[in-house]
């Protein structure tokens, strides 16, 4: 018994001394890991500026952005690490790093209706003080951007929250040839009730069907896809029939009472189902890139777009470098205008914003000034390993540089159009904008494959009221801020001074 | 003796950790958000208790009906065919027509990738006017819709489950084949003594030894497709219209879309309960004389 117990004794005491060797070293691994994590931390928060990271979006802009980047570091010093992102990845990384406090990039790329969000949220910085402690700085300029530019995409209650970095205007690209062998009148180059969206629809299904060069022609091309792609070519359509998306914003005392089973939403629904049936079945699918680059393909007669795509059709596919079939027979018009209503001009497009997480703001700003200064944005237009492309301005200086102009010859009709344009009436960048458009996309995009308007659009609107509903916004008891152009144009002043 | 009660508890110490963060504290977390709001883009933490109104909200702000309705199509469908193409591959396996390793090797190998990647190959393939289904199809004379079959709404979920049986049929296969070479052979030899077809054999000797195998991978194989998320993202994203709207595309979209924990955790919740629900009574039915 004795030796028994004396053997279960040490038997125990082994196996004791095992459960202490290995809690000891399970201990100490997470020390060290803690220690390694602190010691990390405090490496961050003493961070090393000279390198910072950039967030961008697969846009032209992209393409030449990253081919003059290595002159801001040889100017400044300073290493950019540039990381490009698809829209939806893009968003969903922005967010969930704004939403987690973790730093991730120093200088981001903004898409126009996202500023409400991110800005009331505290995830990006007003660049107020930067701007203004930057106001004699050849580099800055702010008074050489137009103010519909700035109003549209980089200023939000009165804070000028990102500088432009490729705006965008909405305008039509037509083939010419084939309107000359059909005998269509061209469309003319400025706005005006005669062109009108009836007429852009009559045009478009006058094209559609018919054989030239023996091609057969659809009349137009859409953007079908849900949730985000539909909502973005549609609402420059509703924005122009004079829908909007509430009672009341962004001037005045805001009231987010939605509108969307408006008389002048469902005819520009109406219209957008019509524009479908000229258009190649497989679009109800399309997505910014395949709507656009389909016109390139040479079977389309005409479509709306954004102005990136006056460029980017003279390459056969996107960026390719190699021309399309239609480059000398396509020119750029207006859009089309509703008889009575006045004419509204989406302006969208990407700006660099300032993460309030960023722990490199300085140079995040000389970075944010560079990249959107005049020289820049210049040099960006003549990068020419892609094919012709990069014509995204919102500087006059850039926008009537007759060398530009040569290269482009649309960029005075562009600046009509910017100049013309207001991004907050037709996609409100209040903070809700991202879900409401997930709602809407979805909804337009049930109408295109049949389902009733005037049902659907009311629906839409239950929809939103309840989302507004259940998160505040209506009624709203928030502070509203008379977002004008006057104001604007007072807070350009202000920070130029 | 103390020692003796101890060890055990240390050894399954860090499976409980596991359990405890992955599972249950997940449950917990979902449980008490979904009778909050909480918007992440509005206010880092919980705003206020609003009882039931995430509940109502699943129903009322998501297109809950669409989505339940196409997962369970597609659960279903799945189901069933990739059991039964699973099963057919299975028997020839078995039967030594396609005897070799490397056969069985290559046959596993759509397991292998990644469903995300399963997505973009199909994408291509789906693509119209270009992707190679789309031409295979036309020279067969199959009546491919205009806008291509991930864009028309009859066509759309059907696309996404052949790409769902291509991925998982293989493992059926595999599991099933397992399985099969388990029956005696000397209870084969005997049925075909006496007569019996090949046919016969099948139900009456093969299914039977299979069924609590099988029982057992239908219904884990059921529970991932009820889960469809990646497939769905990658190819239509619960387009056209909600013709592929699943129930995780629809809690993917509120809750990390639109950052809507309060009303993500409540779908959370109700897609656990109605999984709960068909898994209970699929156990009920074939698992329950099972002695585990």
């Amino acid at each position: 018994m004795v030796l028994l117990q004396t053997g279960e004794e040490s038997a125990m005491k082994s196996k004791n001394r095992n459960v202490r060797a290995v809690a000891a070293s399970v201990a100490f691994s997470l020390i060290g890991a803690t220690s390694l994590g602190i010691s990390n931390a405090s490496l961050a928060i003493a961070a090393d500026c000279s390198t910072i990271k950039l967030a961008t979006v697969g846009d032209p802009y992209e393409y030449s952005l990253k081919e003059v980047l290595p002159d801001f570091t040889a100017q400044t010093g300073i290493k950019v690490v540039e990381e490009n992102l698809s829209y939806d990845a893009l968003q969903a990384r922005l967010s969930a790093a704004f939403v987690s406090k973790a730093p991730d990039f120093d200088v981001t790329t903004t898409d126009a209706m996202w500023i409400g969000q991110y800005y009331d949220n505290g995830w990006i910085d007003s660049l107020n003080t930067y701007a203004k402690a930057s106001a004699k700085d050849p580099e800055l300029n702010l008074k050489d951007f137009l103010p519909s530019v700035l109003h549209s995409i980089s200023t939000w209650r009165g804070n000028l929250v990102g500088l432009p970095v490729a705006p965008y205007a909405q305008g039509v690209m037509y083939r010419d040839d084939v309107f000359k062998k059909l005998g269509i009148a061209a469309p003319p180059t400025t706005s005006g009730d005669s062109w009108s969206w009836d007429k852009y629809v009559a045009t478009a299904q006058k094209i559609n069907g018919k054989v030239v060069n023996g091609k057969k022609m659809f009349g137009t091309v859409i953007v079908g896809q849900q949730p985000v792609p539909i909502v973005h070519m549609y609402t420059q359509l509703a924005a122009s029939k004079g829908a909007m998306w509430f009672k009341q914003f962004p001037t005045g005392t805001w009231d987010f009472t939605p509108t969307m089973n408006s008389a002048a939403n469902q005819s520009a629904a109406k219209a957008y189902v019509s524009l479908y049936k000229a258009a190649p079945k497989e679009s109800i699918n399309y997505n910014w890139f395949a709507a656009g680059m389909r016109f390139a393909k040479g079977d389309i007669g005409m479509m709306y777009w954004w102005s990136p795509y006056f460029y980017l059709v003279q390459n056969n596919d996107y960026m390719s470098g190699k021309p399309s079939s239609i480059v000398g027979n396509y020119k750029i018009a207006a859009l089309p205008k509703e008889p009575g209503v006045a004419q509204t001009t989406s302006i969208g497009g990407w700006q660099l914003t300032l993460p309030s997480t960023s722990a490199c703001k300085d140079n995040a700003w000389k970075l944010i000034k560079w990249a959107a200064s005049s020289a820049t944005q210049k040099k960006m237009a003549l990068v020419t390993k892609y094919g012709t492309q990069f014509s995204d301005f919102g500087r006059k200086s850039n926008l009537e540089d007759p060398a530009l102009v040569k290269i482009y010859p649309y960029l005075p009709q562009l600046e009509k159009m910017l100049a013309s344009g207001n991004g907050k009436n037709v996609r409100p960048p209040m903070p809700l904008y991202p879900a409401l458009e997930g709602v809407y996309g979805l909804q337009l995009n049930k109408i295109l494959g049949g389902a009733d308007i005037k049902k659907t659009l009311a629906d839409t609107n239950s929809i939103f009221s309840n989302l507004l509903g259940g998160n505040f916004y209506m009624p709203y008891k928030g502070k509203s801020y008379d977002d004008t152009f006057a104001n604007t144009t007072a807070l350009i002043d202000s920070l130029s001074q | 003796m103390i020692t003796k009660k101890r060890t055990p508890w240390l050894f399954m110490a860090p499976s409980m950790l596991l359990l405890l963060g992955l599972v249950v504290y997940p449950l917990y977390f979902a449980w008490k958000n979904a009778f909050y709001y909480w918007n992440l883009t509005t206010s880092p933490k919980p705003l206020q208790f609003i009882g039931l109104e995430n509940f109502k909200n699943v129903f009322k702000l998501t297109p809950f009906k669409a989505s339940f309705v196409n997962t369970i199509a597609l659960s279903f469908s799945g189901i069933f065919i990739e059991f039964f193409i699973g099963f057919t591959i299975a028997l020839i396996l078995s039967r030594d027509y396609l005897k070799t390793r490397l056969f069985r090797a290559i046959i596993i190998l759509p397991t292998t990738i990644a469903p995300v990647v399963v997505g973009f190959l199909f994408l291509y393939l789906y693509f119209p006017n270009g992707g190679a289904f789309d031409w295979l199809l036309k020279i067969i004379k199959f009546p491919v819709p205009a806008e291509g079959l991930l864009g028309s709404s009859k066509t759309a979920l059907p696309s996404i489950v052949f790409a769902d049986i291509w991925q998982w049929t293989p493992f059926f296969a595999i599991v099933l084949y397992a399985a099969i070479i388990s029956v005696p052979i000397d209870l084969l030899e005997a049925s075909e003594v006496d007569g019996a077809s090949f046919f016969q054999q099948i139900r009456n000797i093969y299914i039977p030894v299979i069924k609590p195998v099988a029982s057992v991978i239908v219904m884990l194989q059921f529970m991932r497709l009820f889960n469809t998320f990646d497939l769905v993202y990658v190819l239509t994203k619960g387009g056209p219209q909600t013709s592929t709207r699943t129930l995780s595309y629809s809690l993917y979209v509120e809750g990390l879309n639109n950052y809507n924990i309060g009303l993500a955790s409540a779908f959370t919740i109700v897609m656990i309960t109605i999984v709960n629900v068909i898994i209970g009574i699929y156990v009920f039915i074939f698992l329950r004389k099972r002695e585990w």
